[in-house]
């Protein structure tokens, strides 16, 4: 478990960012994570948001449970928005007396991210735009009823690839985002999970103070898409990363960090059986993961073992 | 305050305007014949002549999305595009009117893929037709140059509010080197006032832009945006009036042609009418009553002027640079909407023609002309008919 | 009315399966010979938020109609507690049919409605959890529409129950039948000793009282949207047990769990979905979920 022993109420800020009366489902582990982000962000910033659950649960005309600025155009291009909001400061502070200190985040869903958003996103990163770029993978398309993703993991089921008599669901391995952020030579890239409040509050906090590019992917339990219970969304989280299944690491400057390092994996079985969208899968299915989880697993702490310079 | 006289291609003219105007924010992704706008826009840029932030976004789908950002925390926003461009920018383009985000864009008209062609017509406008925009056509350089000015000073207006574009055929007018009057930055400023928006993304007064309207919300944003965009007319015509009493240029929605007397006359919007004015006044000479009626403003539709120019003619033949696949020609049926509930209606026949950089010489005007009044006396004027195409 | 077209409303939160509910009729009346659609509220209704879902059935032609149903003959009501939040029987029919699952006295529910209608009640969720085990109740009420109105007939239900259930058809099947068999008939008068209830009106702006754009400067309201009602269970404290660490509090979704003057945590009830959470979470089990009454 995380370092969160004590006293949350000494450590984290009371005050909210997205308001309370927003839309979510019950549990839902994306908005906690999205709080937590606020939380980390602060006042002073602008967010532009990708179309996805977290836009639809909070912004329904002529209502907002946003209190910070934020806008919504979009599916696909969020990190774009975020790129003319960041010049468009810029010229302002050069030309016309602008002087407030302001962070500009881009957000969205896995698909926007990973599929739709990707050529946007890696525009933005690769022109060194001073922003941090969030991405909440609850691992499909939510919003639009639980189709698949390519951050979708091997195995499940989801309604666009589904389990059927000849098929297992999704059989593909999830794309590595983080990675990919890696490759455009951006100052940080890190990875966190919505089971991890402090983890997240601390890695954002850290991307607002880096100049340039910043990207943070999130692995944001969504109780209606696995198929769990509601109560289990903490749970399901800490499960994804004490297995091994979704490691907590940093990239910084390039040099890989792993945040949290078990010297002993839970099995993901412990993982697979706690969830609706895994339910079908096989032992051998099951081996297959575990093996692949340990390989991915031990190439993270491979790299962050590898300091520079030495 | 009007400069001398100078040599300039018009894309650069664009770019000069661009440049007197002050922008903060340029986001454009290249394409034919749009290039030379953005290039030298970002040589301005680099050469320090503009205090600009040029972003060279790798998309014109976020070229746009870029624009709606800047223009969205109150900086003044100018892109440019084409053809497969503005295709490819669509889905952004409805959001930037939808927002009331004024950004001013100028669109170098090319026909559309694919089989590819990088030349003129004015097909991939009348894609973007229902997109909530303010559409200005020109014919030249200097009326590039002058409604280029005077879409930042619409599209910022507190009572508009909306998205502009400067409709330039692509080639035809672009790529021409010609004469300019430009004008001075002083004149300019006096002009142009600074862009205010009224409520930007600002952190100490937190904004949401871009909420999602349910069915009992939508209908009223839609018809919000409408009358925003068909009482844009208003500030319009004080914007054109104010640049002329300050140059000398005259602009209206609808502009007559040696029309006065005339039983024929003949429409056409950007560059090709300057080649029609030449045909009428070849034709006047030969003692033909033939008149032309030039649509400068696209968008908002300016029904009345229109009827007001047309409803004294017996015939009116509207030439379209585009092509409706399947169905007639898109000016010419709001031209004939707009006349239908005339009690005394002129007969009006439609051609399509210039398609894909086809030329239409004075000429062939002239020809043009001549077709569509035999069809009208034939009695075809319902059919599609094609000017200059091998058939 | 044999054959007039016959409209059914249902109201359920999103997870409950009121669409499926929906769907199984139309596909039974299909099965009949009659002509049927099934539709849900197109919206983005999540999970615990009130959703509703509609049938039009028709004996002798097609149905063609494309709109919402404003009058309905028939109303259903899945979830218990919608009763009280929601105006169930917004433009029923004079003469129509109120079907409500509720553990509530039919004497009870009668008070709370005032028009001329038949009302149908009946303990689903009890059924439910008997020959399901689980408190999903949109097969069961269907039981009770069977026996409250003529619309479909139970056999029709076995083929649509098998093609959606597979193995789990026959324990469905039973809890309808059951339902059906517990289902109590009665009336509701227009006037007599009512419990006065009231529902809010949402007032609509005009296309030109909307901002510049639909720009939102009223930042978090959506503090004044009640998703309280979207929970079945809620969390209570034992303080005696609790150590005021505040884990409770940063894990709560909807951010609504704050600290007293006294230290110890409460959850704000007018915002909590009853995910359970913050149950599952305090190390110290000093909460506990508690079925909503
Ligand atoms: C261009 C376009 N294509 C498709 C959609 C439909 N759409 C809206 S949200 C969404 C899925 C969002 O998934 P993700 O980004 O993973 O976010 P989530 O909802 O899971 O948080 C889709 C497919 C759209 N809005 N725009
Ligand atoms: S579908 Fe999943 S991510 Fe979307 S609101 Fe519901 S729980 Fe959250
Ligand atoms: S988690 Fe439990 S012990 Fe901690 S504050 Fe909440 S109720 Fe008290
Ligand atoms: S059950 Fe607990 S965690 Fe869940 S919404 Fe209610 S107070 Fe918050």
């Amino acid at each position: 478990m995380e370092t969160l022993s004590v006293y949350v109420p000494k450590l984290v800020t009371n005050k909210e960012y997205i308001a309370s009366g927003h839309r979510a489902c019950s549990g839902c582990g994306e908005v906690l994570a999205l709080r937590y982000v606020c939380k980390a962000l602060g006042r002073n910033t602008i967010i532009s948001n990708a179309t996805g659950c977290m836009e639809i649960i909070s912004s329904p005309l002529p209502e907002t449970a946003w209190e910070v600025s934020w806008i919504h155009t979009l599916f696909e291009n969020a990190a774009a928005v975020a790129s003319g909001i960041e010049s468009g400061l810029k010229a302002l502070k050069r030309k016309h007396g602008y002087i407030k200190d302001v962070k500009v985040v881009a957000m969205g869903g896995d698909g926007a991210t990973a599929d739709i958003g990707l050529q946007a996103l890696s525009g933005a990163l690769e022109r060194g735009h001073d922003f941090i770029y969030v991405c909440f993978d609850n691992e499909a398309y939510m919003n639009t009823g639980i189709q698949r993703s390519s951050e979708t993991p091997f195995g499940a089921s989801t309604t666009t690839a589904p389990s059927g008599k000849v098929s297992m669901g999704q059989h593909t391995w999830k794309k590595n985002m983080a990675a990919i952020a890696a490759a455009h030579n951006i100052p940080y890239v890190a990875t966190s999970c919505s089971s991890y409040p402090f983890d997240i509050m601390y890695k954002i906090e850290k991307a607002r103070k880096v100049k340039g590019p910043s990207y943070i992917h999130i692995l944001s339990v969504c109780p209606t898409g696995w198929r769990c219970p509601s109560s289990d969304t903490i749970k399901m989280g800490r499960l994804a990363v004490e297995t091994g299944v979704f490691p907590l690491y940093e990239i910084e400057n390039g040099e890989y960090k792993m945040n949290f390092d078990y010297p002993k994996l839970r099995p993901v079985e412990d993982y697979l059986t706690a969830q609706g969208r895994f339910r079908h899968l096989t032992k051998e299915q099951i081996a297959e993961i575990q093996q692949k989880v340990i390989v991915e697993y031990e190439k993270i702490k491979m790299l962050s073992s590898r300091k520079k310079g030495k | 305050m009007t400069s001398k006289r100078v040599g300039l291609e018009s894309s650069l003219g664009i770019a000069q305007a661009v440049k007197l105007a002050n922008v903060d924010v340029i986001a454009a992704y290249p394409i034919t014949p749009q290039t030379h706008i953005v290039e030298g826009l970002a040589e301005m840029v680099a050469n320090g002549e503009l205090d600009a932030e040029y972003i060279p976004v790798e998309s014109e789908h976020s070229a746009m999305s870029a624009c709606l950002g800047a223009s969205a925390v109150g900086a003044r926003t100018f892109t440019a595009t084409a053809g497969q461009g503005l295709i490819l920018m669509h889905e952004v383009v409805t959001v930037a009117s939808a927002l009331r985000l004024p950004v001013v864009m100028a669109i170098a008209n090319r026909a559309l893929s694919g089989q590819l062609s990088i030349w003129g017509d004015h097909s991939d406008v009348m894609m973007a037709r229902d997109a909530g925009w303010i559409h200005i056509f020109v014919e030249n350089g200097q009326q590039a140059f002058d409604q280029t000015l005077c879409a930042f000073r619409i599209a910022e207006h507190k009572d508009v509010m909306l998205p502009v574009a400067v409709d330039v055929d692509g080639f035809h007018a672009t790529h021409v080197i010609e004469s300019f009057y430009l004008l001075d930055q002083k004149t300019v400023n006096e002009f142009l006032p600074p862009y205010v928006h009224p409520t930007p993304l600002d952190p100490d007064n937190p904004v949401t832009m871009g909420c999602f309207a349910m069915p009992n919300y939508y209908f009223e944003t839609r018809k919000a945006l409408d009358m925003a965009l068909r009482n844009s007319k208003k500030v319009i015509l004080e914007t054109w009036e104010k640049f002329g009493a300050l140059t000398g240029r005259h602009y209206l929605p609808v502009e007559k042609y040696k029309t006065e007397n005339c039983d024929t006359l003949l429409v056409t919007m950007g560059s090709f009418s300057e080649n029609a004015m030449m045909a009428v006044d070849r034709m006047q000479e030969s003692g033909k009553k033939v008149g032309l009626v030039r649509l400068r403003l696209w968008r908002p539709f300016p029904t009345e002027e229109l009827v007001a120019a047309l409803s004294g003619a017996k015939n009116v033949i509207v030439l379209d640079r585009a092509i409706s696949l399947g169905g007639p020609g898109p000016v010419c049926s709001e031209i004939k909407a707009a006349l239908y509930p005339l009690e005394k209606k002129p007969h009006v026949v439609g051609i399509i023609g210039g398609l894909g950089g086809r030329d239409i010489s004075p000429e062939n005007f002239i020809a043009l002309v001549e077709l569509g009044l035999e069809k009208i006396k034939t009695g075809h004027t319902g059919e599609i008919i094609m000017f200059g195409v091998r058939e | 009315m044999k054959n007039d077209i016959i409209e059914i409303r249902w109201h359920g939160r999103g997870g409950q399966g009121a669409v499926t509910s929906a769907e199984l009729t139309a596909l039974a009346a299909i099965h009949e010979g009659k002509y049927a659609q099934a539709f849900p509220s197109f919206g983005p209704e999540r999970r615990g938020a009130p959703v509703l879902a509609f049938n039009r059935i028709r004996t002798d032609r097609a149905v063609r109609e494309r709109s919402g149903i404003i009058k309905p003959d028939i109303v259903v009501v899945i979830d218990p507690g919608l009763v009280s939040l929601i105006n169930v029987t917004d433009g029923l029919k004079p003469g129509g049919t109120l079907i409500v699952n509720s553990a509530r006295s039919v004497e009870d529910l009668q008070q709370d409605f005032s028009g001329d209608w038949k009302l149908a009640v009946v303990d689903a969720a009890s059924i439910a959890k008997k020959l399901l085990g689980v408190n999903i109740v949109n097969t069961t009420m269907l039981g009770a529409l069977i026996k409250a109105t003529e619309v479909i007939d139970c056999d029709s239900l076995r083929e649509p129950l098998e093609e959606r259930f597979g193995a789990r058809a026959k324990s469905n099947f039973e809890a309808c039948k059951q339902a059906a068999e517990n289902t109590v008939i009665s009336e509701i008068t227009p006037s007599g000793d009512k419990r006065p209830r009231s529902f809010a009106v949402e007032k609509l702006p005009k296309w030109n009282e909307l901002p510049v754009g639909c720009v939102v400067t009223d930042v978090g309201n959506t503090k004044a949207f009640c998703t309280g009602n979207w929970k079945s269970q809620h969390p209570e404290w034992l303080d005696s047990k609790c150590i005021k660490c505040g884990i409770c509090s940063i894990f709560c979704p909807e951010g609504c769990i704050k600290q007293q003057k006294d230290g110890f945590f409460r959850a704000d009830l007018f915002y909590c979905k009853g995910c359970g959470i913050c149950a599952r979470e305090c190390w110290t089990q000093a909460i506990k979920m508690v079925e909503e009454a």
